[in-house]
């Protein structure tokens, strides 16, 4: 019976026809127009000027491109589109989506090499420009891209993974790049072209051993050690805290509670200042133990994920144990603790992380100390202007090095990371 | 109520007083007597020892620190001619930051002090009231024991609290009465002192005709655009991806979101710090487009201030997409299915079950994540300060101000570059303002702050 496939979309099957007709009268309408010479090109003309320059001047392979990108994949899209008529099979509706697919894909690629290939082989007069893309090929891209949503639907594919590939593609490309760059021979900050000519390690080499001027490694075991301290200093604080405070009532509990809120809404740098010049009375600055002890020291008002957390585990468990002869201290590490894992890890991971990121509190406190600098700050000062045109591709390789731990820890536990969000999320 | 409470404490004092022995009136003045007297020889000495060291550091630096406190100096540095060297000698003036720091530190050993003695104070009576009707009077053993008992909000308490006071509540307290100085660049110790002014400050800033009131309210301004635009767009769009990828015919879903996970999982400052280089006038993005032939001159990402603006927001949303996106999916799997399957029997479109079901939910549930991302909008140093450092930069601004400069940066950039503490610090208790009455609001309305009992 017609159009009854199981896994067919009866609906929207006649139209796949339709698009793949439209695709290739596309080729027909004119692909480049400028105004002022008076050009105008159809997608047809283009390949005639090229078979012509081939016949002339002998064989130009970017040209050839030209033909391929243009016409094979529409003429697969018309043979395709047009079977579907014929042959209601599922497989032929996924060819037909392949096509699409190869249509926009082409759509796009011709977007990035037309100013090369045109200028190149000089069938225009003038520099090629994107704003002289006319209606051929717009209408091209938009027929290609309905003709793929349409057998999609058709194909019952959900259309959303087209959506979802141009957007991680858009969110990866800016670490793309930064890889890319890492690996660039030339230095200096900015070019005047956009792909590296020459490919190297030699970036990962300086960085890692050149430590005349900026002391990479030390910098990591650095971050390291105040991430480390920092990070059991702070798990410990706010396990106590917000044990406490789910746990016993106390006098001024609400109190606490209440100045934890409002000393939350203070904004950091107010006190960044003031916290140098204590330290510095106590001769502590530019040294690692002050950073630590900053980004430890106001850890109690960050109680408020674990006390949910610790909120949830029935009382009834402490009462057991009350009865077995514990007291509160034995309740509290050999029962609350042991159940709150993924909520420890979530203390332990944003604790552990979040110094590596730090700029603010350790370019108050370090000042020019360069061997002392974390991570974070080290790269930064790579990119002012005194350092950028040297150590721009090393930048990169940095941040290359300080990305990957971070994000392999990260995405290992990816799962505590969400569950301690939407706990606190809820509430 | 309030008030009540109050009275009921002098009351109490006065009641401890009657109720009191003679040692106990004692030991009002001299602490740990009673301790002593009854028994608990450890503790009688420790309440002694700490009113001895405080007295002797009163008698020694805290009556000097409370007068600088208030004057702040009076003597400048100031230089004579000395005839015999034949050049200008310094004679050391007052450091009026020092004073304003001690004179704080007084301030809280003497509030740390009062808490002391009002503890001594109700130990004495305890251990008389003990004593009277026979009891076992704990020693310093049972004492230690109890901390990990009934105690042991004092043990766990003692650690936080401490790094509390030192890290956060002292140099705020110190910052915030900077703002009631002229602690600017004209002013600055030690080789000029600065002195109270008052709300001076607070004027100037807010309803002068000085350059930096015409500064403040725009960037005021430009902070709460900002905040609304970086919160909702992340906030939308992370909401649509994650419906997104948990829609039906979505497979690899875990993949999906460990791509945009992954964006998250780079430090966000080395994504800003690589934007900013990729979007500068010679930056990639800009050579990309000149050699594909989009544009023949460089798009001013930084450099136009509507360009500049938009572009900050968009980069945020980069940045902040994927944790939006996180949270989302967490709340959207707590949806029951049936609901949909059943508004889908209904005859409802996608759009109508959205409308109706998702979005009435999600809204209610991260309503505290909303208000909590947008007072963290409202603070967001790093996005704005790596990308443009809060250009570009106007003359219509006070020093180096700029036309995207958040309060925060504007702090930042007042504290660092033109060192005038005083409107940073006025700046910081604006923001304070602001954060405060927006949190309360949540606060006070989200459910968990009021059933927070219900749980147990």
């Amino acid at each position: 019976m017609k159009g009854h496939v199981a896994q067919l979309n009866p609906k929207y099957m006649p139209y796949i026809p339709i698009f793949g007709v439209f695709l290739v009268i596309c080729l027909f309408l004119p692909y480049i127009f400028i105004q002022n010479e008076g050009i105008s090109k159809s997608g047809i003309n283009l390949v005639m000027d090229t078979l012509h320059l081939m016949r002339s001047e002998g064989a130009n392979s970017k040209v050839y491109l030209v033909i391929s990108l243009l016409v094979v994949p529409a003429v697969l899209s018309l043979v395709f589109s047009l079977s579907t008529i014929f042959i209601k099979r599922k497989q032929i509706v996924h060819l037909s989506c392949i096509a699409f697919v190869i249509c926009v894909i082409s759509a796009i690629v011709l977007l990035l090499i037309s100013k090369k290939t045109l200028d190149a082989s000089e069938i225009l007069s003038v520099k090629f420009l994107i704003k002289y893309l006319s209606i051929g090929y717009w209408m091209f891209m938009i027929v290609s891209l309905l003709g793929l949503i349409t057998s999609m639907k058709a194909a019952k594919i959900n259309p959303g993974y087209i959506v979802l590939t141009s957007m991680s593609a858009l969110w990866l490309l800016p670490l793309a790049w930064v890889l890319m760059i890492s690996f660039r021979a030339e230095i200096g900050s900015f070019t005047s072209y956009f792909w590296p000519k020459e490919f190297t390690l030699d970036n990962y080499k300086v960085l890692l051993t050149d430590t005349s001027q900026f002391y990479f490694a030390k910098w990591y075991a650095n971050t390291l050690l105040v991430a480390t301290c920092s990070c059991i200093i702070t798990t410990i604080i706010v396990l106590s805290t917000a044990y406490t405070l789910s746990r016993i009532r106390f006098k001024g509990r609400r109190a606490f509670m209440n100045l934890a809120l409002v000393l939350g809404m203070f904004p950091p740098f107010m006190s960044m200042i003031a916290v140098y010049y204590i330290l510095k009375g106590l001769g502590f600055t530019q040294s690692l133990v002050a950073l630590i002890l900053v980004y430890s020291g106001g850890a109690a008002l960050g109680y408020y994920i674990v006390k949910g957390f610790f909120d949830t585990i029935p009382k009834a468990l402490d009462e057991a144990a009350y009865i077995d002869g514990a007291n509160k201290w034995h309740v509290f590490t050999r029962i609350t603790i042991p159940l709150s894992k993924p909520v420890i890890i979530f203390t332990i991971l944003i604790s552990f992380i979040s110094p590596w990121g730090d700029f603010i509190f350790a370019r108050v406190i370090m000042g020019d100390n360069y061997d002392n600098y974390t991570v974070a700050l080290g790269l930064f000062t790579m990119l002012d202007r005194a350092n950028i045109a040297a150590w721009y591709t090393k930048f990169a390789a940095g941040a290359v090095l300080i990305s990957i731990p971070i994000a392999i820890l990260f995405i290992c536990f990816q799962k505590y990371y969400v569950e301690g969000l939407s706990g606190s999320v809820k509430g | 109520m309030r008030s009540d409470r109050k009275v009921n404490r002098l009351l109490g004092y006065g009641k401890v007083f009657r109720e009191g022995d003679g040692l106990t009136k004692i030991s009002f003045f001299i602490m740990g007597l009673s301790n002593l007297c009854r028994g608990q020889i450890v503790k009688g000495l420790l309440y002694l020892i700490l009113e001895i060291s405080f007295i002797a550091y009163f008698i020694k630096f805290g009556f000097t620190n409370l007068i600088g406190l208030v004057t702040l100096g009076t003597q400048e540095q100031s230089k004579v001619f000395n005839k015999v060297t034949g050049i200008f000698d310094f004679t050391q003036g007052d450091n009026s930051m020092f004073m304003l720091l001690a004179g704080v530190t007084t301030l809280f050993v003497i509030a740390f002090f009062a808490i002391v003695w009002h503890a001594s104070i109700n130990s004495a009576l305890i251990t008389q009231k003990l004593k009277k009707m026979g009891k076992n009077i704990p020693g310093i053993g049972d004492d230690i024991m109890s901390l990990f008992d009934s105690n042991i909000h004092k043990l766990l308490l003692f650690i936080p609290i401490v790094g509390l006071i030192l890290f956060t509540i002292v140099p705020l307290v110190y910052m915030i009465l900077m703002a009631f100085t002229n602690y600017n660049q004209s002013h600055q110790p030690p080789g000029h002192l600065f002195t109270w002014v008052g709300l001076e400050n607070f004027r100037i800033m807010l309803m002068s005709k000085d350059t930096i009131a015409h500064t403040f309210w725009p960037v005021l301004g430009w902070t709460m655009i900002w905040a609304v635009f970086s919160t909702f767009t992340c906030y939308f769009m992370g909401m649509f991806l994650a419906m997104l990828i948990n829609m039906k015919g979505i497979r690899f879903k875990g993949i999906w979101r460990t791509v945009f996970v992954m964006t998250m999982a780079v430090p966000a400052f080395v994504s800003l710090l690589v934007l900013r280089v990729v979007l500068a006038p010679q930056g990639a993005l800009n050579v990309l487009l000149q050699e594909l032939g989009f544009i023949s001159n460089s798009l001013p990402f930084f450099t136009d201030v509507m360009w500049a603006r938009v572009t900050v927001i968009a980069v945020n949303l980069w940045v902040g997409l994927p944790s939006s996106m996180l949270i989302t999916t967490g709340i959207l799997m707590n949806i029951p299915s049936e609901l949909y399957e059943s508004a889908k029997i209904d005859g409802a479109g996608p759009v109508k079950s959205f409308m109706k079901i998702t979005w009435p939910y999600m809204f209610f549930v991260t309503t505290p994540y909303l208000i909590t991302t947008f007072i963290f909008n409202i603070n967001n140093f790093n996005a704005i300060y790596f990308l443009t450092g809060g250009g570009p930069a106007t003359l219509e601004y006070f020093k180096g101000a700029g036309k995207t400069d958040l309060l925060v940066t504007w702090l930042y950039s007042l504290t660092v570059n033109s060192w005038d503490y005083c409107y940073a610090a006025t700046i910081g208790i604006m923001i304070f303002a602001i954060s405060a009455t927006l949190s309360l609001i949540v606060y006070r309305r989200s459910g968990a702050y009021r059933n927070e009992e219900g749980f147990q």
